[in-house]
């Protein structure tokens, strides 16, 4: 079934609300960035000022550095980490995959700030990790700085490689590889040529989303960095130091960081364009036994990696049941950290509650309109608008918060201080997800069906509500779960969006591991923690869905 | 039972022409099949008169009424897709009742009548049963329940066996036919495969480039078909371009075939001195008569066998036309390297235009 052409319907209604979105939400506040870059602060003239202090001044330049050379390192290792446990768990039998999937899920989906101030806590100067280490004439480097970072970064993110690849090599056919043994070559050599030419697109595909996770993390590097300023803290820290005046560097810096970006996005569709494979997946590939010896060295590896990653989620939970006084831990354990969250800040927990809520019902709706229109419309419009969709792809939190700022802190659209525009900024940072997983969806059901439908005497409106929207229920809903994980987890444009009033749990975590109140933060992001716990194992198992759906 | 009148049908892509000058009178209660290779425009065709596309030009009338500007939803036609198409959310029942309960008949009857559409399927007791439990074959019948139960004006088959394993197809073909004769629904089918074309139709009409090349009985498109591209796409047949002296009594005419002297028919070839002979493989016959006429000496250069005959690829004056021969014994298979002696009757000899393709002679104006 095609979209009618000519009569103005729903869905030239949804059409033209997808580009009133993008339009208020995007590229008003972004060209506002885009302006502010070129404006001089004392004149407020178009000028290249701030682009010549960017270029020539080292504090700003060594930022971007950090910030390639932080991104370079944790690819690096979410490789080292990713590609072994992928490629054991796909092809050798290895107890316990699904909880090893899950684990480094969660990890992966967690607050990426609460695996930062995790490491903090047993590698900072009075970590329990360095006093042990210490102990026995170990030095470990500064956790604060790019050791830090790189160290929560790649723990968090190496799942994009390992689910990504594993998923690649599963659907591999047996019969490829075992053609190449047939036609004279050894495993080592089929290993070389056959799997791992076919297994690249995803690897390079994991790699670039790390790179990009990493580039644009703002959670991380705020809490563990220190003085070592990344593109994304130094573009908050210039915005914050500038709230007097026009916020020029803020805005330059931002606009630096998109370009990176999007250098980074074009890199990943040119990669995934250049090898694309497709072939008959008949027989599906066999998990080998592996001698008693060699067993155990694979899950010792497996279980490694993913207990690295999981250790600074336990030790969370750990501080979170640990008795305070104020900033300082005393003996024993309890709920104290807990009582004091729901008796003193019951609203910041609210606020996280209610604005996400909100926002998965705006994404799910709009997502899903908008995901109808862009599977089933071949308009020229349809086309750009799935185009400007895309922006948030390339837009890090720190930039989207800044721009909307900027944006709505004047007629005629005046949001400042709101519950709204934090709720907007949820709600536009995830759309485009929602939006590409209900047009896929959209794409995985035969159009045969809404056909039939159709010549079973049923009208249109009522067969996409009686076949398609049921097929598209559960894709709907395990995707309106991870919206909510991610803009329950929101840090990196909330952040320069709250007043008081409107807090967050993301934010308040931050804002008491920099007081240095453990507890509370360790509470608050232990329930962060069990909501995105939660909400996974609603999409494992009501939805029956894969590990995939937590990395698409 | 409904009749089906297409006239002067256009439809174009783009640029690309899918469907001209189609027309077309369809009797009702006919099992009526479009038959063509794949991208010819019988999928288009159906879908048109459907209403999944609209034409460009031409009319398309149901019965007396004319449903140009009918949309697919009202046009109660009952389509069979190719993939099935089986609702997978809904179990074979409220698959079969969907287009009862969008026509809001009491739920006493929707109950008969599914029961009716799935005994006529042979799928009664799999009532409860949701789609993935079914074989390809099982969830095929629940698309023709489906299609059969709002009891619509025309049946539309779209390939509807082709994803089915060769056995099953054959099965299924003889169920279709019955049940359309027993129900006397008017019903147009689309396959590319001519077997099934000759076996299961009333009527085939013959699409190629968007144009219907011939409508007729399955005899007639095979024994009198009024092109090349007919003669070569339903069954096989040799053909060799052969010159042609001049016209002898008793309607006949000489070719020369690789310079071998033949008798073929001289009816249409008037004024012609070249055309493309064709004759199919089961109308050579073996020959110890060394003065019969057509008369080719081969070589044996391979053999396939098929059951009742073996087909004979024999090389002949440089080149290999096909036979098939008669095998109730084993040693009735020719051995590769043996010569054989066949001949062509003039009458099996079919001549079509060199140029256009079309028949020469009478045979295909009937």
């Amino acid at each position: 079934m095609t979209l009618g052409k000519r009569r103005l319907d729903i869905w030239t209604f949804v059409t033209l609300l997808g580009f009133a979105i993008v339009i208020v939400f995007l590229i008003y506040p972004l060209f506002d960035v885009f302006k502010y870059s070129f404006m001089d602060k004392e004149t407020g003239q178009f000028s290249f000022s701030n682009w010549k202090e960017f270029f020539s001044r080292a504090y700003y330049l060594r930022a971007f550095g950090h910030s390639m050379l932080v991104a370079v390192l944790t690819t690096f290792f979410s490789m080292v980490l990713g590609i072994p446990l992928a490629f054991f768990t796909s092809r050798y039998k290895i107890h316990g995959t699904n909880l090893l999937n899950t684990l480094s899920v969660l990890a992966l989906l967690s607050p990426t700030f609460i695996g930062a101030y995790s490491w903090i806590t047993m590698l900072g100067k009075q970590g329990f990790l360095r006093l042990f280490f210490s102990s026995i004439g170990i030095r470990l480097p500064e956790i604060y700085g790019p050791f830090g970072i790189v160290l929560s970064d790649s723990l968090q993110y190496y799942p994009f490689i390992s689910l990504m690849l594993a998923g690649s090599l599963n659907t591999i056919d047996r019969s490829l590889e075992e053609a190449s043994e047939n036609l004279g070559s050894r495993s080592l050599g089929t290993f070389f040529k056959i799997t791992l030419p076919l297994v690249m697109p995803a690897l390079t595909g994991g790699a670039l989303i790390v790179f990009m996770m990493s580039l644009s993390n703002f959670g991380t590097p705020m809490v563990i960095g220190g003085n070592y300023l990344v593109l994304s803290t130094l573009a908050y820290n210039m915005y914050t130091s500038e709230v007097a005046e026009t916020p020029g560097m803020a805005s330059t810096v931002s606009i630096v960081l998109m370009l990176c970006a999007s250098v980074v996005i074009i890199l990943q569709n040119w990669a995934s364009s250049r090898r694309k494979y497709s072939s008959m997946l008949v027989n599906r590939p066999i998990q080998k036994r592996l001698a008693k010896g060699k067993s155990f060295a694979a899950h010792f590896v497996c279980y490694l990696i993913v207990a690295l990653s999981t250790l600074p989620l336990l030790v969370i939970v750990f501080y979170s049941f640990r008795n305070t006084n104020g900033p300082v831990f005393t003996r024993g354990f309890g709920l104290e950290s807990y009582k004091q969250i729901f008796f003193d800040i019951p609203k910041t927990v609210i606020n996280s509650f209610v604005y996400s809520f909100i926002a998965v019902i705006l994404i799910s709706i709009i997502g899903t309109l908008l995901g109808f229109v862009i599977a089933r419309s071949k308009g020229v419009s349809v086309k750009v608008l799935d185009q400007l969709l895309a922006i948030p792809y390339i837009v890090p939190g720190t930039v989207l918060g800044i721009g909307f700022i900027i944006a709505f802190n004047r007629k005629p659209i005046y949001l400042a201080g709101t519950a709204t525009i934090i709720i907007m900024a949820y709600f536009i940072r995830r759309l485009p997800y929602s939006v590409r997983s209900a047009a896929s969806i959209l794409k995985q059901i035969d159009p045969a069906l809404e056909e039939a439908g159709v010549n079973l005497g049923s009208p249109p409106g009522r067969t996409f509500r009686t076949i398609t929207l049921p097929l598209m229920k559960s894709g709907i809903v395990s995707g309106a779960i991870m919206s909510w994980v991610t803009s329950m987890n929101e840090l990196s444009a909330s952040i320069l969006l709250y007043v008081g009033k409107t807090m967050t749990m993301p934010i308040k975590i931050y804002i008491s591991v920099v007081d240095g109140y453990f507890g509370t933060a360790s509470a608050m992001s232990t329930i962060l923690l069990v909501v995105t716990g939660v909400s996974m194992f609603v999409v494992n198992k009501y939805f029956n869905r894969g590990s995939e759906t937590f990395i698409s | 039972m409904t009749s089906i009148r297409i006239v002067n049908l256009e439809k174009k892509f783009g640029e690309l022409v899918a469907l001209s000058n189609i027309n077309l009178d369809i009797k009702p209660g006919e099992f009526f099949t479009l038959l063509g290779p794949s991208g010819c425009g019988k999928t288009t065709l159906l879908r048109t008169i459907a209403g999944f596309y609209k034409q460009d030009k031409g009319d398309i009338y149901l019965g007396d009424e004319l449903v140009n500007n009918i949309p697919a939803y009202k046009r109660n036609t009952g389509m069979v897709f190719q993939n099935y198409a089986v609702f997978p959310h809904m179990t074979v029942y409220e698959n079969v009742a969907y287009g009862l309960k969008v026509r809001r008949l009491p739920k006493k009857e929707i109950a008969e009548r599914v029961k009716a559409a799935l005994k006529n399927v042979h799928l009664t007791g799999y009532e409860d049963r949701t789609p993935d439990k079914l074989s390809g074959g099982q969830q095929q019948r629940v698309g023709l329940a489906r299609a059969m139960a709002i009891e619509p004006r025309v049946l539309l088959f779209d390939e509807p066996l082709s994803n089915l394993d060769a056995k099953l197809r054959v099965e299924m073909r003889e169920e279709i036919r019955s049940v359309q004769k027993k129900l006397g629904i008017t019903a147009i089918y689309v396959t590319h495969d001519q077997e099934e074309a000759l076996v299961i139709s009333d009527r085939i009409a013959v699409v190629n480039f968007g144009k219907i090349q011939q409508v007729g009985e399955p005899w007639e498109i095979y024994k009198n078909p009024k092109n090349l591209f007919v003669a070569t796409f339903v069954g096989k047949i040799n053909t060799e371009d052969v010159t042609l002296e001049d016209p002898l009594a008793g309607g006949l005419r000489k070719a020369a075939f690789r310079g071998v002297t033949f008798l073929v028919p001289a009816a249409g070839t008037e004024g012609k001195s070249e055309a493309t002979l064709a004759f199919r493989p089961e109308d050579i016959q073996e020959t110890k008569d060394l003065s019969s006429s057509n008369k080719v000496v081969g070589q044996v250069e391979s053999v396939s066998f098929l059951g009742s005959t073996a087909r004979v690829m024999l090389k002949v004056e440089g080149t290999t036309i096909v036979f098939d021969r008669h095998c109730p014994r084993e040693e009735d298979i020719p051995a590769v390297g043996e010569t054989l002696q066949v001949s062509i009757p003039p009458s099996a000899c079919l001549l079509f235009d060199k140029q256009s393709g079309e028949r020469l002679g009478a045979g295909g104006e009937r």
